[in-house]
């Protein structure tokens, strides 16, 4: 009897785990921010400290930057946004979101993710870490700098790392928005770091691109934020202006590939 | 009566003629309640700017904050600990105390029914202890907004609340080198009453801050933080209700009851270790990469170095955009100051003079300010050195080569 009662446990499990892996059951969101306006040129990053040392590396201002050629738009954060006061209320506590993760992220899932301090600036100036991930600080300069991460729902960090130095650091509570990442030593090095509990996030590259691999099909939340437009609300897709109110869009995923083409944004929305 | 009546008749002589100074300037005409932290809601863009403020939607939002907060922690007159089944509050904050410090000033000296905070405490940290009292844009540093619970000398490390004893201890000594005196001529009861209050201010303060990000990331635009409908209809759904609400405060709470256990053990240093050899590589520390103390206070040690970042209540007004700041300044702020970095030679600790806490400021990092933790980098013998060549320094040459 109880044999049987595992066979049938072990069949409906691998039907369940046959079923979460069908391609059927997961989608690609993809995409293409662009500048709707004259690229602007990142000015040039106001060194005042340590001069002989980061003066040399031409360190530029990240917080707008726009491809000359392809006038994508670098460095918006996009993810999966489940987040609602629903979640959070006793009465509703049935319908709190548990977002399936597909197989293909568990490899990744407890990798180190490295944000080093080098040529003065913060290298990558977004970095995206899982909870379960390790965040490995880094500094290859010949001088010092602090690594300070500004998070809410973690405890906030603030180290001193010597030239050549390291250290690792684990964030165990997902965030909500993206943490600053600053060194008080250099206070033109920003950068930023998403911090969730699931893997589906991105950032745009170079050329304004993003990619967001194997996603639950379904009818999703995103975020969409940049640090100088803040929340990304007004875009123009497919011809179409939309607003997106507080930086959230519902987006359809359906199975195989889901390409929202270009996603143009105004300038006015990274000025405040 | 507004606080500028109340504050006519302080009774701490030497400041009464900068108050009157205020008063003539406009006195601050707010009334005594605790106003909504409106520059965090503009900050977490709950409003997107002040016309929002006026958007009906968005004034409800605002108004459900602050009947939340105000049904879980009461009034600036009148108190109260949030009913929670899940933790007792009581065994962290007294009520009694908590109302001896509340409200408006009633009673002198040992006679004092209430008002202590605002007898001794509003003037500068203002009612809501949000650091905007009406001396307040005249001292420098401006007095300690408590809403954020981040507090800079105490046992601590950096992410943890102060303990108890850590507020005693301020309020005992006094910040030297800043506007905030020494209350040791108050009945120790009384102090503790302080203590208390400035607690409950900050775990009310951070609970009005988890709400207000939780509307401005979580919710919609004029979406309910609370069905308040059901207060009256349905007593017992609306308790059901407030829980998870209770659960955000005891959250909080639980973090400050439990600091006493996180304080920072402080080892006996060597007998040796104030010896020139000690010295000598405290001072070989402070300019390597390995500490950076020099990057912030200067070559000379002068407070001189990197000057031109702010600490983290200056952040919140995003000093760099001036549109935001603008709007910050119109909702109360103060305009922000940059951090300045301690001139060490003067010799005038903040913290104190006690050895124990110049080991922790060095090895915590002091919290909200530009200056980090030091703990990866230094083993404790090493933090000895530095506290020695800093002790040392306002006797030092300033010239070494």
């Amino acid at each position: 009897m109880k044999k049987t009662t595992g066979l049938i446990i072990g069949a409906v499990t691998l039907g369940l785990l046959s079923a979460f892996t069908n391609a059927a059951d997961w989608g690609n969101l993809s995409g293409q921010f662009v500048y709707d306006g004259q690229p602007p040129t990142p000015p040039l990053a106001k060194i005042t400290k340590d001069k002989e040392c980061c003066g040399k590396f031409n360190v530029i201002d990240e917080s707008l930057i726009v491809n000359a050629e392809s006038k994508g738009i670098q460095n918006i954060i996009l993810y999966l946004y489940p987040e609602t006061s629903r979640s959070r209320s006793r009465s509703h506590s049935k319908k709190t979101v548990k977002i399936p993760i597909h197989p293909s992220y568990r490899e990744t899932a407890n990798a180190e993710v490295k944000l080093d301090n080098y040529k003065c600036r913060f290298d990558p100036h977004v970095s995206l870490l899982r909870t379960t991930q390790t965040l490995v600080l880094g500094n290859a300069d010949p001088i010092g700098h602090n690594t300070k991460i500004d998070t809410f729902k973690n405890d906030p960090i603030n180290y001193t790392i010597a030239s050549g130095g390291s250290l690792k650091h684990q964030f165990p509570n997902a965030e909500r928005m993206p943490s600053r990442v600053s060194c008080s030593i250099h206070p033109w090095m920003i950068g930023w770091l998403l911090i969730r509990d699931n893997p589906y996030m991105a950032v745009t590259d170079k050329d304004g691109k993003f990619e967001i691999k194997n996603l639950p099909v379904g009818s999703w939340q995103f975020m969409f934020w940049h640090e100088k437009a803040g929340y990304v609300d007004q875009v123009t897709l497919g011809g179409a202006k939309q607003e997106w109110k507080k930086g959230r869009a519902m987006i359809t995923i359906k199975a195989g590939d889901n390409h929202l083409g270009v996603i143009k944004v105004g300038p006015s929305v990274f000025e405040e | 009566m507004g606080m500028g009546g109340q504050f006519v008749c302080c009774n701490v002589g030497k400041c009464f003629t900068l108050v009157l100074g205020v008063c003539l300037l406009g006195c601050d005409s707010r009334p005594p309640v605790f106003h909504p932290n409106l520059v965090y809601m503009r900050h977490q863009k709950l409003a997107g700017n002040l016309a929002d403020f006026e958007k009906p939607a968005i004034k409800q939002q605002v108004d459900d904050i602050e009947r939340l907060v105000t049904l879980l922690f009461g009034t600036s007159d009148a108190p109260r600990l949030p009913g929670s089944r899940q933790l007792d509050w009581s065994t962290f904050l007294d009520i009694v105390k908590l109302r001896q410090a509340a409200g408006p000033i009633d009673g002198a000296g040992a006679a004092a029914r209430s008002g202590l905070f605002r007898r001794y405490c509003a003037r500068c940290h203002g009612v809501a202890g949000d650091g905007a009292g009406p001396m307040a844009p005249f001292l420098d540093p401006y007095p300690h907004d408590f809403r954020r619970g981040i507090f800079k000398f105490k046992s601590t490390p950096s992410t943890i609340p102060p303990t108890g004893q850590d507020l005693h201890a301020v309020i005992d000594r006094g910040i030297p080198g800043t506007g905030m005196p020494s209350f040791k001529q108050l009945a120790p009861a009384r102090r503790d009453a302080l203590v208390q209050y400035v607690s409950y201010l900050s775990i009310r303060g951070l609970f009005e801050r988890e709400l207000i990000t939780i509307v401005a990331l979580e919710l919609d635009e004029g979406e309910r933080l609370v069905p308040w409908r059901l207060q009256e209809q349905n007593p017992d759904r609306f308790e059901e209700e407030l829980e998870p609400w209770l659960d955000v405060a005891d959250q909080i709470a639980r973090k400050w009851m439990d600091a006493d256990a996180q304080v920072t053990p402080v080892p006996a240093p060597d007998v040796d270790w104030e010896s020139p050899v000690n010295v000598a590589r405290g001072r070989q520390l402070f300019f390597s990469t390995l500490t950076n103390c020099a990057e912030c206070h200067g070559n000379t040690a002068l407070g001189d170095g990197q000057t031109d970042d702010y600490d983290e209540w200056a952040k919140e007004l995003d000093p760099t955009n001036l549109r935001a700041l603008r709007d910050y300044r119109a909702l109360g702020a103060l305009p922000p100051r940059k951090v300045r970095p301690r001139d060490l030679r003067e010799g005038v600790f903040r913290g104190g003079d006690e050895l124990d806490s110049q080991f922790r400021h060095i090895k915590n990092g002091i919290a909200g300010t530009t200056m980090p933790s030091i703990a990866v980098e230094l083993c404790d013998a090493d933090i000895w050195s530095l506290v020695a060549y800093v002790r040392r320094l306002p006797k030092d040459p300033m010239n070494h080569e």
